[in-house]
């Protein structure tokens, strides 16, 4: 993998080029696409060709793949091709940024594993393994990443110390794995919200070869799933900037999970370079589609369109006008709530859609806006999308249940006695 | 322009199979067809463009389900159902009877309707013939179904008739309540049990009312296979030949291929995509559960001879790893298992068209029951349309294999 940075100004983000395999060339700021089980959650390979036929950086999860290990041991194809979406590059996570991540499991030696079947533990020496078995273009270290906004002092340290163990082992194992030959390691920076914690585990890293590792992946700052939407700016921000001042140009970081696209684009501000589709799923599976605006001088907008609501059933219209996405060409708000209400399967298919096709987009409008020294002025824009209020961007877990309400009474007033 | 017409392009020389083309204000649909069954107006996990990629010509929507979600007033506002899934081609409805007594155990049937509790507030309701038409007239399908009087395919004695001659009683009701005879077909239903009289009287009751194509119904529904096959072959012996016949719940490929033969031209059943969600992917030997741990490592596609998406770029071992865990799962076997009914259904259309249906019907039967005997009723069913298979499947099979070494 290298990475190019094509230029970089203090305060407004930087652009460049992540190139990680021979032909082609990614854009940074990135937005990686997350997936289940080696898919985008939710999308055949020819669906996710409609949202986009670019080439993807695909953010692949232990979690919820471990159990393909075996089977790929004995592949000697691309990983691509194995999850059916050949040619796209693929990056192996240690855990997926779409659900939480229960606490607790961490030990001196092992790492949890918190998989559909439930918890397993990894040493390095058996996570290098799988991950060999993997061989991915590019892939994480091993950390311990089981801290938050509210982690003790103890736990951060203890968070931090283990990593390094961990990556000691990772960066003398990834030296001699000759499957892992042509994947890239991305050091883990961890080390909660405590800035001695977070500069010791940048220092274990810097302290390797330059080559031993080919860029960074910032760990620890939530434990994943909705959290990571609800978190607070003045909080994150200090200590992702003081991450941020200790780490070489030359070297893409990344931070997974479902941020808001405020907060991302604040995170960008300062100098991350990658980012992933969580925040897009989250929305999508909690029935929310994402109408925020970012093109200048379009109309007001929400952060979302919730289609559980009653109030759309019968509005015939898209999720979001003017958008050019296969769902909102071909069906109404009316039909996805009512996809909604029979728990139809096409639902969460047709969000997903909406949501990729726009925080693709989105990310489109942040790299220009970039180049042309505008990216405060985004800011500002989705900041205050509705004339003076602060939009809200956070998710909440959709609970409403289909009440028997729902049900048309046309047709039982059609055969009433 | 009539709403409906049907035309036979090429006849079996030897068995009733036909090949023909319906042309409906939404689609032309080619026959002998198979209809995807889209209950709540989506098939499960596949979206519209990926069915006509798949050269799906028409689908079957569930009164019952569509009349209580959506309902009928959103169904007319958004100018029925076609508009409202974003499905441009042809739609054939139920009439929402079976459903009822299937689903709500309390259903009950007398000269007025089925009586049912509602869902909605378990208050006593009643779906007429009139209401059948009204909510079906709403949703706006090309073809529809008369509400029918249904009973247990395994009942006997005189409620049998009892609901026959009702069910002929309802379509003069339903016939007169179709307000959108211009635009939209009604089919009545063949009743009568397992007994042939009762087919053959309810049939040429029906024949003398103005309809544009036919349904069999009141069997698929756990009657021994043996009077299965004969009901549909006195059903199609007296049925008009030029108006397109409509098998109503039969989707298993040998079922198929057998009640094509018979001269049945039009199919439905949810079981492609219900199999899907259990991990099943439907091959000509039968199908392949491939949760099994004998995929685990197979890198094959489920049938390197279907050209779906789904098998242009999926091993089995990956389905076998998502199956049943991750939901694309279900979209992906859904896609393979429509695509795979389709192309059974072209293949045999095509046989008809170069007539040489029967051959066709011959090394089908070799390849699904490769290694086992053939059931005796297939054998007979197609006997009685002089079709003949070979004394033993196994033997066929390798010769039906040598054939296609040579040809190569
Ligand atoms: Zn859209
Ligand atoms: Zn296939």
């Amino acid at each position: 993998m290298k990475f190019v940075l094509k230029s970089i100004s203090k305060n407004s983000g930087r652009l460049g080029q992540l190139r990680i395999k021979e032909s082609n060339e990614l854009a940074t700021p990135l937005l990686m696409q997350t997936t289940k089980g080696g898919s985008i959650p939710y999308l055949t390979a020819d669906t996710f060709e409609m949202v986009s036929n670019e080439q993807q950086l695909l953010q692949l999860t232990l979690s919820t793949m471990d159990q393909m290990a075996e089977s790929l041991a004995q592949w000697n194809r691309p990983l691509s091709e194995y999850v059916g979406l050949p040619g796209h590059n693929t990056m192996l996570l240690l855990r997926d940024p779409c659900e939480a991540t229960p606490a607790g499991g961490n030990d001196r030696d092992v790492v949890p594993l918190f998989t559909r079947r439930g918890k397993e533990s990894l040493t390095a020496t058996q996570y290098m393994d799988m991950v060999a078995k993997f061989a991915p273009d590019v892939y994480q270290g091993l950390c311990d990443a089981d801290t938050n906004p509210e982690s003790t002092k103890k736990r951060v340290q203890k968070s931090v110390d283990r990593t390094e163990r961990f990556m000691d082992e990772c960066y003398a194992l990834h030296a001699k794995e000759q499957r892992l030959a042509n994947s890239t390691l991305l050091a883990p920076i961890v080390g909660g919200y405590n800035t001695f914690a977070r500069t010791q585990s940048i220092k274990h890293a810097r302290a390797q070869p330059a080559t031993s590792y080919g860029g960074y992946i910032l760990e620890g700052f939530h434990t994943n799933g909705l959290a990571a939407t609800a978190l607070q700016a003045t909080q994150l921000l200090p200590i992702v900037e003081h991450c941020l001042q200790q780490l070489e140009d030359d070297k893409p970081r990344l931070m997974p999970g479902a941020f808001t696209p405020l907060l991302t684009l604040e995170l960008i501000r300062r100098g991350v370079d990658v980012f992933d589709t969580s925040y897009a799923y989250c929305a999508a599976v909690n029935y929310k589609a994402l109408t925020f605006n970012y093109t200048k001088g379009a109309e007001q907008q929400t952060a979302f369109l919730d289609l559980t609501d009653e109030a759309i059933k019968e509005q015939f219209t898209p999720m979001l006008n003017g958008c050019s996405c296969l769902a909102c060409r071909k069906h109404t708000r009316a039909y996805i709530h009512h996809l909604y209400k029979t728990h139809e399967l096409l639902g969460p298919i047709l969000l997903m859609i909406h949501n990729l096709h726009h925080y693709l987009g989105f990310f489109a409008v942040i790299r220009s806006s970039i180049a042309d020294d505008e990216l405060s002025q985004l800011i500002d824009l989705l900041r205050l999308q509705t004339a003076g209020v602060n939009m809200d961007y956070r998710i909440e877990a959709n609970s409403k249940v289909v009440s028997k309400a729902g049900l048309g009474k046309g047709f039982i007033a059609a055969a009433a006695v | 322009i009539p709403p409906l017409t049907y035309k036979v392009v090429a006849e079996c020389s030897v068995s009733k199979a036909r090949a023909g083309l319906m042309t409906l204000r939404h689609s032309e649909v080619r026959t002998p067809v198979f209809m995807p069954v889209g209950t709540q107006g989506t098939l499960k996990g596949v979206l519209p463009d990926q069915l006509i990629e798949l050269d799906c010509q028409i689908l079957l929507g569930n009164t019952y389900h569509l009349g209580l979600r959506p309902g009928i007033e959103t169904l007319q506002l958004a100018g029925g159902l076609h508009n409202f899934m974003g499905w441009s081609r042809a739609i054939l409805t139920d009439s929402g009877g079976f459903q009822m007594v299937s689903l709500l155990q309390l259903a009950e049937i007398d000269e007025r309707g089925v009586n049912f509790r509602s869902p909605f507030d378990n208050s006593e309701c009643m779906l007429t013939p009139e209401h059948s038409m009204q909510i079906q007239n709403a949703i706006g399908a090309d073809i529809m179904m008369q509400l029918d009087d249904v009973v247990k395919t395994t009942t006997t004695g005189p409620r049998v008739e009892e609901a026959m001659e009702r069910t002929i009683r309802w379509v003069d009701r339903c016939l007169s309540a179709h307000a959108r005879n211009d635009d939209q077909s009604l089919f009545p239903i063949v009743q009568g049990g397992l007994e042939v009289p009762l087919r053959e009287r309810c049939v040429s009751a029906l024949m003398e009312r103005q309809v544009r194509g036919f349904a069999v119904g009141g069997l698929s529904g756990g009657e021994s296979k043996h009077d299965f096959w004969r009901m549909v072959d006195v059903c199609t012996n007296h049925l008009p030949k030029e108006k397109p016949r409509y098998l109503m719940g039969v989707g298993f490929a040998a079922d198929l291929v057998v009640c094509v033969a018979l001269g049945i031209d039009m199919f439905d059943c949810v079981f492609p995509t219900r199999t899907a969600r259990f991990g099943c992917a439907l091959v000509d030997s039968g199908q392949l559960n491939l949760k099994q741990q004998r995929y685990k490592h197979d890198t094959q596609p489920i049938d390197e001879n279907c050209e779906c998406n789904t098998c242009k770029r999926y091993t089995r071992s990956y389905l076998h790893h998502i199956a049943t865990n991750e939901s694309v799962s279900c979209s992906l076997l859904s896609i393979h298992n429509v695509a795979y009914q389709l192309r059974l259904m072209r293949s045999m259309r095509e046989a008809i068209q170069r007539d040489q249906f029967p051959q066709f019907v011959r090394d089908f039967m070799a390849r699904h029951f490769v290694g086992k005997p053939i059931p005796t009723w297939i054998r007979e069913a197609l006997t009685a349309v002089n079709i003949d298979l070979p004394e033993d499947a196994v033997q066929h099979a390798k010769e039906s294999e040598m054939r296609t070494e040579k040809s190569r």
